[in-house]
């Protein structure tokens, strides 16, 4: 009887093979100091790694991180969780991996020591920012403002998994937000830029805020990116 | 207090001072009796000699040292009377070293005791102590406890001197098994500064009145609940705190940045305004997800219009 042959075909109508194998992620430009404009979306500048992740066939097949062989390994946990709060197939996202403390705080030492091999070391969590394609096609060329509604409407909130809170217009204010919160910048998205390979010029910009001394949650620091050796 | 557990007197040089010894600190956990399961009677430990097949009194035992596997030497109280040892009645000073807290081997102690001057010996005693705290200075001692020479010092204390007894350097393990890397640790000099100024802003006065043993307290309720007839709770397990907990944490301070810049001009704007209301460590678990959907809105409403930019940009 067919009922009893195993299911072996891939939901949502995306064929594997369909995402890129790679994709140049952009680069943010380092702006002055936080502003406000209605023409951006601003968010936190989360200190953890920036990645890709590649959702295929209800599954996680792939994330990559700069200067990272196989982020993946170090946060297994996404691929249980990732697929399962995405209402879309055929995607790839970016955004953040970080690790949280057991106070729910993000923990810079938890995540080098998870990127170190320390797969118990803190809670791992995915912030999602932005999205490149879905559905099997490419969104890179549609504005910012399309592709967050798009990741807005695919991404349900999960316990490890999220898309990245984010304020529309108002940089100053939450620049003032998240000197509180012991975060050191913020980041600044186009509404109207498309994806672009490489630097971003306008359409993504970082901008650092001076923080106030942080006495309550002395573990908070950031990351800085390094760059590849080939990297100009 | 309790009786002295000790008498006798600390010796140095010709100089003798008769004291007494109390114990400075008690175990502070609750204790159990064992009981027999099915009647709740306390069980006993019986003595047992397995040659004889046995119980005997305690008073039937003496004590041996096992100089060879199986062969005992008996030691009897006389034996250990006779041990020729200065220190059997005195606290016997063996010198006096800075009393830093990184002196070598002062760091693994056992036991504190408190010292009572009898009334003869109060003013040596006070001189000591005056002389030990003015020049910085611990006494390095030996003294007979429980059949044992103990390693000790000698520090001023408060109105009386404390004698904490050390562990001799053959009781103290060595490092060697573990992964000590000190060496191949390099810092930088901007992070010793950002560590330095954490130290610095959370250096304070300790005063260990502040601490408590929490378990014990916890512990206690549940046997007082118990006594009173009640069955003890299940402990509250806390919910575990993730990332969807953290942006939720993240709105309110964005709320609370809101507030203070909607309060400002009509509290006349003074930094004290934006300083009471900081973010809350605690995070509800409520309240978030709204404003996510608020920002779709937001981003939303201006799809409309991006494209068409998006083409003048291009262009």
């Amino acid at each position: 009887m067919p009922g009893d042959q195993l299911d072996l075909s891939i939901p949502a109508g995306v064929s594997a093979g369909a995402l890129p194998a790679r994709v140049s992620p952009m680069q943010p430009t380092p702006g002055p100091v936080p502003f406000d404009d209605p023409g951006y979306l601003f968010e936190a500048w989360w200190p953890g790694i920036r990645a890709q992740a590649w959702v295929e066939g209800g599954r996680l097949v792939r994330m990559r991180a700069e200067g990272l062989a196989d982020p993946l390994s170090s946060f297994v946990e996404l691929t249980e969780e990732l697929p399962g709060q995405l209402d879309d197939d055929g995607i790839i996202l970016d955004g953040w991996l970080l690790a949280l403390d057991e106070g729910g705080w993000l923990d810079t030492d938890l995540l080098r020591r998870r990127l170190a091999g320390d797969r118990h070391a803190g809670r791992p969590a995915f912030v999602a920012s932005d999205l490149l394609w879905s559905g099997g096609t490419d969104w890179q060329r549609r504005a910012f403002a399309s592709r967050r509604t798009r990741l807005e409407s695919v991404l349900r909130d999960g316990d490890r998994c999220v898309v990245s809170h984010a304020l529309h217009g108002e940089g100053t204010l939450l620049a003032e937000a998240l000197a509180r919160f012991g975060l050191n910048a913020i980041s600044a998205r186009r509404l109207d830029a498309r994806y672009r390979t490489g630097s971003a010029g306008d359409a993504w910009l970082r901008l650092p805020i001076a923080p106030e001394p942080v006495t309550e949650r002395p573990r908070l620091a950031l990351i800085q990116r390094l760059p590849f050796p080939d990297e100009p | 207090m309790a009786r002295s557990m000790w008498r006798g007197a600390i010796q140095f040089g010709l100089v003798t001072i008769p004291v007494k010894l109390y114990l400075a600190t008690e175990q502070g956990s609750i204790g159990f009796n064992l009981l027999h399961a099915s009647c709740l009677n306390r069980i006993q430990m019986k003595v047992y000699c397995p040659y004889h097949d046995e119980v005997i009194p305690r008073s039937e035992t003496v004590r041996g040292y096992e100089w060879s596997k199986g062969q005992y030497v008996v030691v009897t109280e006389e034996d250990i009377d006779s041990v020729p040892l200065k220190t059997m009645r005195a606290i016997e000073i063996e010198m006096f070293i800075p009393a830093s807290r990184d002196s070598q081997g002062t760091q693994f102690v056992k036991q504190a005791y408190y010292l009572e001057p009898e009334q003869i010996g109060a003013k040596a005693f006070y001189l000591l102590k005056s002389v030990l705290a003015e020049q910085g200075k611990s006494a390095i001692c030996k003294i007979v406890l429980k059949d044992r020479e103990q390693l000790a010092a000698l520090n001023p204390f408060s109105s009386t001197m404390l004698l904490t007894t050390l562990h001799w350097p053959d009781e103290v393990r060595a490092m060697d098994e573990l992964n000590l890397p000190e060496d191949q640790i390099e810092l930088k000099a901007s992070e010793k500064k950002m560590a330095e100024q954490l130290v610095a802003s959370m250096t304070g006065d300790f005063s260990a009145d502040d601490y408590q043993d929490d378990y014990r307290q916890a512990l206690m309720a549940v046997i007082e609940r118990k006594v009173a007839g009640e069955k003890p709770q299940p402990a509250a397990k806390t919910e575990p705190t993730n990332i969807t907990d953290l942006m939720a944490a993240l709105e309110a301070s964005v709320a609370a940045a809101r507030q203070d810049r909607t309060a400002e001009p009509a509290a006349g704007s003074g930094p004290r305004a934006a300083a009471t209301s900081k973010p809350k460590a605690v995070r509800s678990t409520k309240a978030k997800a709204k404003a996510k959907s608020k920002v779709a809105a937001k981003v939303a409403a201006d799809e409309a219009e991006a494209p068409r930019q998006r083409r003048r940009k291009t262009a």
